[in-house]
């Protein structure tokens, strides 16, 4: 059982062929993938309402997948309606931030408003996280008593910082995707997170799979904690009914 | 026991035969084995039978003694040698590119953006100059979106170490015209990153590189063994490119 906790659907701007929903699938089953979280790459980088609209009626095609609701933490009011619309229907499980697009860093004040929302909705947030501010999150935590948040990419080039803040909330879960694959950074946080709190995520299909696996897997995890990082965690995290997924 | 997620590998494809992208000595950023043997290790581990091989030191303290210790390295494993010159001091680069082409290497590899070298630093560019006009193939770091007007139109064989998934496009429009240029396979991660380039303008403007030991090896490996290529194209980025640099025939 693998549930992949950072993907997208749709296109990039980039020179790639990436936007069919089908190569999701097809990645999944190249790499025993079984569930996959996604977000809609439209919603992420341009408008979060049309892609939002596109990852729900893409999510009602393809049972394998699950969404996350993206909030732009520009615009609150819009997002707290995305949510009161997406939230119901259960294909969304999380909410999605971005930093870059929105041009909002991780401790702007309107992305702290941000997880407000999210608290208030009982989502856990999965947040672009790629530098040392990361660490802020344990702050955030402690506001939102109830909140909890997936630091995406393990900080990129900042993973020690991601990993010390990790190591100071139980409610801060780090997931590893990262072009940037310094050697042993998955193990060095293995060896000072609480083994709950580590997560799998491949960015696909914006990164091939390939990437977060061999980051993964390179780190030789025991039995146990292949478990929890591959699927265990996230299904706890997110309300995953794993056996009635299996059978789906 | 669990059964392990990793795609099944043809057999064709279990051995990868050179690493452009090998490097050993101290990283001050990290506590980690960076040895030569951790280094060989890792590409073993990985089923890849051959490494070109750079001194940390030369590249990050002092280029005349880190290109000795690569020389032994070198002979001591069988690996290539893969010389390194400080692009900030453009002056004393000159006289080591002698020293290296005079004892047989042909490969230098450049750090300008560990060595915090501007692009369009004046060094860079005659080292360049010296470096084709001494026959040698360059390896660099750096942004290749940024550093590639220090090596367009001067006949360089450069292989650019840094090219990444987002930067397709950009290498693919400079290698139309830059027969010499070449995309390290390590940031091509991409679900057709690599399939794009071998498309657009053929497998010989690809290599595997690893980074080792600074990098997980099993990342790009595994991309590489997965690559929508055919066996022909294959064989030339996991080994065909980097054999003609040596001048060897595959």
């Amino acid at each position: 059982m693998i549930i992949d906790v950072h993907a997208h659907a749709g296109p990039w701007f980039f020179s790639t062929d990436v936007g069919s929903v089908e190569l999701n699938l097809a990645l999944m089953d190249r790499y025993g993938i079984d569930r996959q979280i996604v977000s809609a790459s439209e919603a992420v980088t341009y408008d979060m309402v049309s892609g939002n609209r596109w990852m729900a009626e893409a999510l009602d095609r393809h049972p394998r997948l699950l969404g996350y609701v993206v909030v732009n933490p520009n615009d609150l009011a819009t997002a707290a309606r995305e949510l009161e619309r997406y939230q119901p229907t259960g294909r969304f499980v999380g909410i999605k931030v971005h930093t870059t697009y929105p041009a909002q860093p991780l401790m702007s004040a309107a992305v702290r408003d941000t997880f407000g929302l999210a608290a208030e909705v009982g989502l856990p947030v999965l947040i672009h996280t790629w530098d040392e501010t990361v660490v802020g999150l344990v702050d955030v935590l402690e506001r939102h008593p109830d909140l909890r948040v997936i630091a995406g990419h393990m900080g990129g080039p900042a993973w020690r910082a991601a990993v010390d803040a990790a190591g100071r909330t139980d409610r801060l879960y780090l997931e590893p995707c990262c072009s940037i694959t310094d050697r042993g950074k998955y193990r060095y946080a293995l060896d000072r997170v609480p083994l709950e709190q580590m997560l799998f995520g491949t960015d696909s299909t914006l990164v091939d799979p390939a990437i977060a696996m061999g980051v993964v897997l390179e780190d030789d995890l025991t039995d146990d904690e292949y478990d929890h990082v591959m699927w265990r965690n996230a299904a706890r995290l997110f309300g995953i009914d794993v056996e009635t997924d299996t059978a789906a | 026991m669990r059964r392990s997620p990793l795609p099944p590998v043809p057999v064709a494809r279990q051995e990868i035969d050179i690493d452009v992208d090998v490097l050993f000595g101290a990283i001050p950023s990290r506590r980690l084995d960076a040895s030569l043997d951790a280094a060989a290790g890792q590409l073993a581990r990985h089923g890849i039978r051959h490494g070109l091989v750079c001194s940390l030191r030369g590249g990050l303290f002092d280029a005349c003694t880190g290109n000795d210790e690569m020389r032994k390295a070198s002979e001591r494993t069988g690996f290539g040698p893969v010389g390194a010159v400080d692009v900030r001091d453009a002056l004393t680069a000159e006289t080591e590119i002698e020293r290296l082409t005079a004892a047989g290497v042909r490969l230098l590899r450049l750090f300008p953006a560990e060595q915090w070298v501007e692009p369009d630093s004046p060094g860079l560019a005659h080292i360049v100059d010296v470096a084709v006009a001494h026959g040698m193939v360059l390896l660099t770091s750096g942004d290749l979106s940024r550093f590639w007007p220090s090596f367009a139109g001067r006949g360089a064989r450069v292989c650019f170490l840094d090219v990444h998934a987002y930067k397709v496009a950009d290498f693919v429009v400079l290698a139309r015209r830059e027969p010499g240029f070449v995309a390290s396979t390590r940031m091509l991660c991409g679900p057709d990153s690599i399939e794009r380039i071998a498309g657009e303008v053929g497998a010989h403007h690809l290599a595997y590189g690893s980074r080792a030991p600074l990098h997980d090896v099993l990342p790009s490996a595994l991309r590489l063994r997965t690559a929508a290529l055919d066996d022909r194209e294959w064989r030339q980025v996991a080994g065909g490119t980097a054999a003609a640099w040596l001048g060897e025939r595959t």
